[in-house]
């Protein structure tokens, strides 16, 4: 069988290459500035689509992809992009597609995917003719194979849309992604002054500092390449502190990776617990020095 | 110069309030409150900022049940003109709601659509891209600013690694992102004006759907050790120990 993997994202192209490749042969188109990074996780072929940048314009380059390959699956990178992308292409082929997976296989001709539901709150395993899948990040640890892709560059079709800017991030100089301990706050450090009370701790476990997306985004009292989720890094330290964050599964898919996890929460129902190895009930403002201290 | 706007509202459980059964993994949904879907606001919001700086007027559609009228309700408080509930949606099917959504769009003469970018219980995003397909209207997915200007809208984009800024000649479709705004608290005075406003109800048309089987839908099981330490000194001497094991 055939799948034709896409993703405007590096990291999720190269999860997916080695998730997929397991059951059949894998193809990546992608529109990455450097394919480099993608060359080396086992695609058949890549196809660079250079110049493609919006959802409707990357469906119909995929599209005429498609119809000059025989794909059995496409799946793509849940991104911002690859959203649009799968729905677009879902009613344009007439496929089924299925979003968010998690996993992934096929049984008795159908397919069987699971997906987070109600907000992550429960996991829906589905049996479904979806030959087009959104895939999370975190399918899998990419492993390298020796040969390298061929690479064949793809010109996009013409867009509806005029792009007027492209605007980085601002990203400072913190690299969570290679932290080997992070200590991790939430709203319930309740304001940004508060902060300066989390850092001897941070100091003492010779941690970064990292938060939620409301701490990073809505209220802006960490930096935005501070944010640990779904739509922000994704981290596998040795040691993942969570400080006043209930827990939320946008949150979780960012830190899963984690070898062990430390929650501190007053509330004793918060989901975190859940997700755990120590977690603390009670105040962080109480906890936090007592360990530190303990930590000397 | 005026635009007419529509707005796609989703009524979903109370996903807050949601407890899962301890022994079996499954969610208690019986008797769960009905509440307006969270990216539904933000997209309500975002349609009448637009409607009080360039004029114009709100249609909103939800596909749900003939329980969705609260939910229509809180549409009309925040600002929405007039509203249609489509009945007969039994659960998240992207394909089937964008089906039956783009045949009440059509009826409808507009410039902008606008919808939330993930809704919040389902997480699915494909409804943004079938409707952008379906109607053959431009997708302005993921929006945290919307500018409107002379029948084109300019949207700046949020994508993972940045931003990107990008224009489009009505009509358009924009999927809106959480951050775009902070959804208003409509006064008593509007919330009561709305309660007695007529909402459009009808049976929406599609041929029964049975082509996804639902497997299981229970907590996932994590496989965490969850030590959880009620007693505070207990707990900062082991925690402590664990910290000082995982810094080697
Ligand atoms: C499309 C999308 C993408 C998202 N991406 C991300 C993402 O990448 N990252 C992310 O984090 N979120 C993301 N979210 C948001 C996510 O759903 C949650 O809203 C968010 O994670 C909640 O952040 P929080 O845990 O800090 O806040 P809350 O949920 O408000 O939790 C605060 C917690 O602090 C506890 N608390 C309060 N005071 C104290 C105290 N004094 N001591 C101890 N505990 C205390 C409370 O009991 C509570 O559990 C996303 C959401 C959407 C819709
Ligand atoms: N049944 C529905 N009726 C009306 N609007 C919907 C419905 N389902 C989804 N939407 C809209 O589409 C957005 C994204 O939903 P989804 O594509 O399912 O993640 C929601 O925030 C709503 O604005």
């Amino acid at each position: 069988m055939n799948c034709l993997v896409f993703s405007d994202n590096s990291d999720l192209s190269i999860q997916m290459l080695t998730y997929f490749r397991k059951s059949m042969d894998t193809y990546l188109a992608t529109t990455v500035n450097d394919v480099s990074i993608v060359e080396n996780y086992g695609a058949k072929k890549i196809f660079h689509m250079k110049d493609a940048v919006f959802p409707n314009d990357i469906a119909k380059t995929l599209e005429n992809l498609v119809s000059s390959g025989n794909y059995d699956y496409i799946v793509i990178g849940s991104t911002a992009i690859g959203r649009g992308v799968a729905g677009i292409l879902s009613h344009k082929l007439k496929r089924e597609v299925m979003a968010e997976i998690s996993e992934f296989r096929i049984d008795g001709g159908k397919t069987v995917t699971k997906r987070f539901f109600y907000g992550g709150k429960t996991v829906l395993e589905e049996k479904s003719d979806a030959t087009i899948l959104t895939v999370m990040p975190g399918i899998s640890d990419p492993e390298k194979v020796s040969e390298k892709s061929q690479v064949e560059d793809i010109s996009s079709a013409e867009s509806a849309i005029t792009l007027v800017e492209k605007k980085e991030k601002k990203s400072g100089t913190v690299d969570l992604e290679k932290a080997s301990v992070i200590v991790s706050i939430g709203r319930g450090i309740g304001s940004q002054d508060k902060i300066p009370l989390i850092e001897p701790l941070v100091k003492a476990a010779h941690a970064e500092l990292a938060g939620s997306r409301p701490i990073c985004l809505d209220y802006h009292w960490l930096s935005e390449d501070r944010q640990v989720g779904l739509s922000g890094k994704k981290v596998k330290p040795k040691l993942y502190i969570a400080l006043g964050i209930s827990g939320q599964i946008q949150h979780i898919a960012g830190m899963r990776g984690s070898k062990t996890v430390i929650a501190i929460n007053k509330d004793k129902s918060a989901p975190i617990f859940e997700e755990c190895d120590y977690g603390i009930v009670g105040d962080i403002f109480q906890i936090v020095p007592k360990l530190t201290e303990a930590l000397k | 110069m005026p635009y007419n706007i529509i707005v796609l509202i989703k009524q979903i459980v109370d996903i807050d309030l949601l407890k899962v059964d301890s022994s079996t993994g499954t969610p208690q949904v019986q008797g769960l409150p009905l509440r307006l879907e969270n990216l539904s606001k933000n997209a309500v919001e975002e349609a009448v900022r637009i409607k009080e700086k360039h004029g114009g007027k709100i249609t909103a559609i939800c596909f749900g049940t003939e329980k969705s009228t609260s939910a229509m309700k809180e549409a009309y408080a925040m600002g929405v003109d007039e509203g249609y509930i489509l009945t007969g949606y039994t659960g998240n099917n992207p394909s089937l709601t964008a089906d039956v959504i783009s045949k009440k769009i059509r009826e409808i003469p507009h410039d902008i659509i606008i919808l939330g970018n993930q809704s919040a219980e389902s997480y699915t995003g494909m409804l943004q891209g079938k409707l952008s397909s379906i109607l053959e209207e431009p997708l302005l997915s993921d929006a945290v600013k919307v500018e409107i200007n002379e029948r084109s809208a300019t949207v700046t984009m949020a994508l993972e690694n940045e931003n990107i800024v990008a224009k489009a000649q009505m009509p358009v479709i924009i999927s809106v992102t959480q951050e775009i705004n902070d959804p208003r608290f409509p006064p008593v005075m509007q919330i009561m004006t709305a309660g007695r406003k007529k909402i459009n109800i009808e049976a929406a048309q599609f041929s029964p759907d049975d082509k996804i089987e639902v497997l299981s839908n229970t907590a996932p099981r994590s496989e965490r050790k969850k030590t959880v330490f009620e007693d505070q000194e207990k707990g900062i001497t082991e925690i402590a120990k664990v910290i000082r094991e995982g810094m080697k």
